[in-house]
């Protein structure tokens, strides 16, 4: 009888273990590698609504609450970077927002974002724009920009 | 901007660089850009398929807009299709295959003057047969003024040359790559009236909601549709010379999509006219255009469903001249509608297949008695047309893209009337025309 009772308290340990593991591993590829950053002074509250930051990058909320134009930069479509940051931040897919800006710029109704080719280079530019808005990699410690965390 | 806009078109053997040899230096972006879109600009304007191919290979594949300096961008695009029929021409009433008559090329620039006052201009060269020649025209060149209530309100104003809301694809009509076909479906975006649905002089009003259940918008043009290149065929249409000119036109777009942007609503409604002036003395004649378009779009990582109907009220009133023993004048309930599946197998490549029908008047959809009040000039077939279309494309990089696409076509209803012979006094012969047909067509497109 107490090897059954042993047996069952290993199995139950196992599973326990296991079921951490799993949660542990679940949480981790959850987690966000990408970050949004903005020019340092830009007048916006951390953290912001899910909702304004695609109003953002959609184009369509242009200006800041004060009143001043809102510049933003982006990686290459196929950049994984931007790929990461449109799925797990804005939960829209890469595609919409090329849809959403092409239909801006071709008929007149508003402007692309501007295209980086690096996150070096993104970062210069978040760092030295006033009202800018881009992302980095999460694991990028900068102090030269801010972060934005999301709702 | 205006100046450097024509400069651009009007110089196409110039280069930008060999005629300021600064210009490229002030431009703030890096020296090995600057050279790829001087010679792209120069070269696209020579509008050969060939050339589109050499350049946009020679691009960096993430090429950019241009900014000339902070708030201005210039954007640009170039298309060239071939296409293969088995019955009747594309754009050409010469059957002879393959065809190249499909050319389109755009240039735009747009300048935030202020964070809320921003100008745009667009020029467009497009070559489409024998009636659309290729001559640049404005687009579009508006002045837009719009300011955020709060971050979740919107409203604004454009005035100028404006692309009228309409439906899910004609804001960018042009544009190759926000298409999703060659030829965009025709039941709804009708080749014929292009003109009068595109772009008009007047002002749109807009009002922009985005709240945690969905974005809403709502626009309302209120001006004069445009009538160019509809003129080029005035005699071919009705048969005399005249004059079409469109009247104070309205069209309206509600439009709602979902947070995420994976469902997307439109309601569109539109009442168009425009007054024929005969060349002869005779009354004027009047042609009434009121549309009601629902369209219904899903998209997910790989699928894009699309839908979209149509129900219009078409009539043309003191059309025929005295004397003429056929009288064209018509008083149309029309129902169009297509059916359109996309899907993504791999970000740069899409499968698409499509069924669009088309029945200008619903209550005579076999064309039976339309044929019959004709005496046989328009025969029964071209008063329909039902068609399937497949297409594949791949997008090489994301500023060149290339795609095929195959239509089954029964009935006439949307051919050009470039693709249909002329007959006697110069007036389309719709019997000339064949009623089952194959198009199979090609096209490649840069833009920047």
């Amino acid at each position: 009888m107490p090897k059954i009772i042993s047996c069952y308290t290993y199995r139950f340990r196992n599973m326990a273990l296991l079921s951490l593991i799993l949660l542990f591993s679940g949480s981790m590829m959850a987690e966000e590698n990408v970050v949004a950053v903005v020019h340092y002074g830009t007048p916006v509250t951390t953290p912001i609504s899910r909702i304004r930051l695609s109003s953002i990058f959609s184009m369509r909320l242009t200006t800041w609450s004060d009143g001043s134009a809102i510049k933003v930069f982006v990686l290459p479509d196929d950049n994984p970077l931007n790929s990461s940051f449109c799925k797990q931040i804005l939960k829209l897919f890469p595609h919409q927002l090329r849809y959403a800006w092409d239909r801006l710029v071709y008929s007149g109704t508003g402007q692309a974002p501007v295209i980086l080719s690096s996150t070096q280079e993104m970062e210069n530019k978040i760092a030295n724009t006033p009202g800018a808005i881009g992302y980095l990699p999460k694991e990028k410690k900068d102090d030269n920009v801010a972060i934005l965390l999301v709702e | 901007m205006t100046m450097l806009l024509f400069s651009l078109w009007n110089s196409p053997t110039v280069t930008l660089r060999r005629n300021h040899p600064s210009n490229c230096e002030q431009w703030n972006c890096p020296p090995a850009r600057k050279v790829h879109v001087c010679n792209f600009i120069s070269q696209v304007l020579a509008s050969k398929i060939v050339l589109i191919f050499c350049i946009s290979l020679s691009t960096p594949i993430n090429c950019k807009a241009i900014e000339l300096f902070d708030s201005v961008q210039i954007h640009g695009f170039a298309s060239q299709a071939m296409f293969l029929s088995s019955g009747n021409g594309m754009f050409t009433d010469n059957k002879s295959n393959p065809n190249f008559e499909f050319t389109e090329l755009g240039i735009n620039g747009s300048w935030y003057a202020t964070p809320n006052l921003r100008l745009s201009m667009q020029v467009l060269s497009r070559r489409a047969g024998r009636w659309d020649n290729g001559s640049p025209v404005i687009d579009f060149g508006l002045m837009d003024y719009s300011f955020n209530l709060d971050s979740t309100y919107r409203v604004g104003i454009r005035a100028g040359r404006v692309r009228q809301p309409y439906g899910l694809y004609n804001d960018t009509r042009d544009v190759a790559f926000t298409r999703p076909s060659i030829l965009l479906p025709q039941s709804i975006y009708l080749e014929g009236a292009r003109d009068l649905t595109i772009s008009g002089d007047g002002l749109i009003l807009y009002g922009e909601s985005t709240k945690p259940w969905g974005n809403l918008t709502l626009e309302l043009f209120g001006g004069y549709p445009r009538t160019e290149s509809i003129n080029n065929q005035f005699q071919a249409v009705f048969g005399y010379s005249g004059v079409l000119e469109s009247n104070p036109s309205f069209v309206g777009r509600f439009n709602y999509e979902t947070y995420n942007g994976r469902l997307r609503f439109a309601l569109t409604g539109a009442y168009t006219t425009a007054t024929a002036s005969k060349s002869v003395p005779s009354p004027n004649g009047l042609v009434t255009f009121a549309p009601m378009i629902f369209s219904a779009q899903y998209t997910t990582e790989k699928w894009t469903l699309t839908s979209e109907y149509d129900f219009d009220f078409f009539k043309g009133e003191n059309l025929g001249l005295p004397g003429f023993p056929i009288n064209p004048d018509f008083n149309y309930f029309g129902q169009k509608y297509y059916f359109q599946a996309a899907y993504r197998f791999n970000p740069q490549w899409e499968l698409m297949a499509r069924y669009d029908a088309m029945y200008p008047n619903s209550h005579d959809q076999s064309g039976y008695q339309a044929s019959i009040k004709s005496k046989g000039v328009s025969p029964d077939y071209s008063h329909y047309a039902k068609t399937m279309t497949v297409g594949l494309r791949w997008d090489i990089t994301s500023t060149m893209m290339i795609r095929a696409e195959y239509n089954y076509i029964n009935g006439t209803a949307w051919l050009p009337v470039q693709g249909v012979p002329t007959g006697v006094f110069g007036i389309s012969d719709n019997n000339q025309t064949s009623k089952y047909w194959d198009l199979f067509g090609l096209q490649v497109s840069i833009r920047f």
